[in-house]
């Protein structure tokens, strides 16, 4: 055996079953052996970032499936190497699992400036959860159990293995022997609490049972520890009303009654005028990152908080807790609900305050989907989304790129099915839709999975429409087109006095890329062609693009402007003013 | 700025050290000193870091984030009131031996080397205030060459 089969025996051992990823010269011995074992359906991207987001795709989706994967993306050394930073750090800044695999140059040449050579471990090292180098065949198969183990371990993230040519090519000793049922990784370091003390709960509960205005916090570690349904019955049972983090979306359904949509800064005016007068936040694994917050000084200055957190480093990072639970989402939960000592509470008089935050914007955004276009008569993202969901009943999966069309689908459509929403939150990359929904349908192949991305995003891995016809991926693709860098330029409007400064853009003729790669495509421009455009993409089996010319005026809101506090935000549409820009 | 000590005990594997002191200038300090040694377990060692910081809570954070690190197997802060900061430095010195002489009385350093009459080799230990008055009784311009351990801290 040799390195490279080990390699390989691991990862199958680990239950992988696609591998992402671009051949080159300090990679190829890897790529043959794939193709020699056929065990793994290879999946070539046509950049190898869109390597790292398809294997995210495969991550994330998973999770919440009777055959969880860990997405694995593969790259040679050097320029391969680098082309994998954006994704590896968007993983770990949104704690996705994933193995990313490097050809390094031969252990005889490392550090000579060889061909092709850079310094993997150290430029991955800060942009992920942990970074390996073998430099034995032997160490290899004990290496990848190990990055499994920490990527999936404790909160979840990127590890990058970074090997040698020579030692993939190299012999195992004579002696070598190899156990998975007695591996155990050497990490005297590596602690996590999975299980919650008792002292902390007992104490949470007796806030909990004590309080008058209580908000539920639903983040990323509800929906990776799949414990959307737990916390659900933790809100009906307490009657406390639920607000989520971008990631937390899709945990439970939408239109929940105790549902308050999306917090922070494109958060809807019921989560975060609730969260202004909250007494009491429950918060499930999250991390208060500043689009969450806004200025932190001057937030949820009156409720208490307890943080259930899987990573102790999050506890007391930005907002101060009172009450802190190292553990697990799901298992505290679980011993939450269960708890006798709980009680239920009608709150009549915060829901019915409630009710008056939701009136805030209501009839405004009612009006503005029901008429649908915008000031120079092109659709409207809202109303495109809003249809999309009613016609899917909200049961499908969508993939936003990052902009204004993202929140427009994160605010927009009335998400079902849990875990059906995956987005590039925390680095927020755009390009990340088309890539990541391939390795979302291929792990999910019966869900209709819808792609959305703006005219920016798109243009920047639109490559990987060359992945979809190869492996004929089933994606519904939608381009969200106005022109424009969208959330750039709504910035520009509401802040630097319409100057729209690298932000307007041209796109390709997208019918003509469509056809270039054999993939069927429409143009929609007016409110009667939405329905039967998405119609045809629903009866159609296999991918479609369908291009919406969207209004570049529309804006998302409300909005708490960077920096800026919850009393500061934006829920009326300014004045328009004079358009700048170069069109 | 309030000085501070933190202890890390971490595997002595390659590149340990790297992701430490990146995440003490991703958190954006200046180390003021590092030292490592090796620990009373084969494979692990200790590492005493010091830097400046009053926020408690932000020292905090950097103690959890040193002890995210799978490497890292405790970290923790060391104060002055329950612990022993110290350091060991060697000198250079051009002086005077009868000048030398004259802060025995008040200093413990020894002397390993006279190179001639008025330049010697000494070498001093003790808390970094403690050799910070030595060099100002000395003078600064009769330092050669100076080499100081950085801090070394145990707790009481
Ligand atoms: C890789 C990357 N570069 C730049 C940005 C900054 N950025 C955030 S949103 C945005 C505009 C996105 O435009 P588009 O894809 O057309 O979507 P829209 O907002 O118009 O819906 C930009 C440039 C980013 N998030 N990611
Ligand atoms: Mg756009």
């Amino acid at each position: 055996m040799t390195g490279k089969e080990l390699l390989l025996r691991a990862l199958e051992k680990r239950g992988v079953r696609h591998i992402f990823g671009y051949t080159g010269g300090a990679i190829m011995p890897v790529f043959d052996s794939i193709d020699k074992l056929g065990v793994f359906k290879f999946v070539m991207s046509r950049h190898e970032q869109g390597a790292t987001f398809m294997a995210q795709g495969v991550s994330r989706a998973s999770l919440s499936t009777d055959d969880p994967q860990v997405g694995v993306c593969m790259a040679t050394s050097g320029p391969g190497a680098m082309n994998l930073t954006t994704g590896i750090a968007d993983a770990q800044m949104d704690s996705v699992p994933l193995i990313a695999v490097t050809g390094q140059v031969a252990t005889g040449v490392i550090a000579t400036d060889a061909f092709q050579e850079s310094d993997v471990v150290g430029v991955m090292m800060p942009i992920c959860k942990q970074t390996y180098m073998p430099l034995e065949a032997d160490e290899i198969e004990k290496t990848v159990h190990e990055a499994f183990y920490v990527a999936t371990t404790g909160r979840p993230g990127p590890v990058v293995l970074d090997i040698p040519k020579d030692i993939q090519n190299q012999k195992v000793s004579k002696d070598y022997q190899f156990s998975l049922e007695n591996f155990r990784p050497n990490l005297p370091g590596f602690f996590y609490h999975p299980t919650p003390a008792r002292e902390p709960l007992k104490q949470a509960i007796e806030l909990i049972n004590r309080c008058e205005r209580p908000v539920i916090f639903c983040g990323h570690g509800v929906i990776g520890s799949n414990a959307g349904k737990l916390l659900q019955s933790f809100a009906e049972k307490t009657r406390i009303p639920v607000a989520f983090t971008l990631h937390g979306l899709s945990a439970m359904p939408a239109d929940h009654p105790l549902s308050l949509g999306m917090m922070g800064m494109h958060g809807t005016v019921e989560a975060n005028r609730a969260i202004s007068e909250a007494d009491l936040l429950i918060s499930f694994g999250m991390r208060f990152d500043d689009r969450v917050t806004g200025k932190l000084n001057e937030y949820a200055k009156n409720a208490d908080v307890i943080h259930v957190e899987i990573d102790p480093s999050e506890i007391d990072k930005n907002v101060a807790t009172t009450v802190a639970i190292n553990a697990d989402a799901y298992r505290t939960l679980h011993v939450l609900v269960g708890d006798p000592m709980l009680t239920a509470k009608p709150r009549r008089r915060w829901h019915a305050r409630i009710e008056e935050f939701r009136r805030v914007m209501a009839a405004d955004l009612r009006e503005e989907i029901e008429g649908g276009l915008g000031v120079d008569g092109k659709l409207l993202m809202k109303t495109i989304v809003s249809q999309l969901s009613e016609m899917t009943q909200g049961r499908d999966i969508v993939v936003p790129d990052v902009g204004q069309h993202q929140m427009m689908a994160a605010r927009f459509y009335n998400y079902q099915t849990p875990n059906s929403w995956f987005a590039s939150g925390g680095a927020g990359t755009m390009g990340a839709s088309l890539p990541m929904a391939i390795g979302v349908k291929l792990v999910r192949p019966d869900e209709r999975v819808w792609s959305i991305s703006g005219d920016g995003g798109f243009q920047m891995n639109m490559q990987e429409l060359g992945t979809v016809m190869e492996h004929k991926i089933d994606l519904k693709i939608m381009i969200f087109n106005n022109g424009y860098l969208g959330m750039v330029r709504q910035w520009q409007t509401l802040f630097f006095d319409g100057r729209y400064a690298g932000t307007p853009m041209l796109s390709p003729d997208y019918g003509l890329i469509a056809s270039a790669y054999g993939i069927p495509y429409r143009k929609i421009e007016t409110l009667d062609q939405i329905a039967p455009a998405i119609q045809e993409a629903i009866e159609l089996e296999g991918a479609i693009i369908l291009e919406f010319v969207c209004d570049p005026s529309e804006v998302i809101l409300p909005m708490i402007p960077a920096g800026g506090g919850f009393d500061d935000m934006i829920v009326k549409r300014p004045q328009p003013r004079k358009e700048g820009g170069k069109r | 700025m309030r000085r501070r000590a933190i202890l890390a005990y971490l595997l002595d594997s390659p590149g340990v050290l790297q992701k430490v002191s990146m995440l003490i200038r991703k958190k954006m300090y200046n180390v003021d000193t590092l030292t490592v040694c090796k620990s009373r377990k084969p494979g692990i060692s200790r590492m005493t870091i010091t830097l400046r910081e009053d926020d408690e809570a932000r020292v905090r954070q950097v103690i959890h984030q040193l002890e995210k690190f799978t490497e890292v197997i405790s970290a923790k802060e060391l104060d002055t009131e329950h612990s022993y900061w110290r350091e060991a430095a060697i000198i250079k010195l051009e002086i005077d031996g009868a000048q030398l002489d004259a802060l025995r009385g008040d200093y413990n350093f020894e002397i390993l080397e006279h190179k001639n009459h008025d330049t010697h080799i000494i070498h001093i230990a003790g808390s970094t205030r403690r050799i910070d008055a030595f060099i100002a009784q000395l003078g600064e311009e009769h330092i050669v060459e100076i080499s100081r351990t950085g801090v070394a801290a145990l707790e009481k």
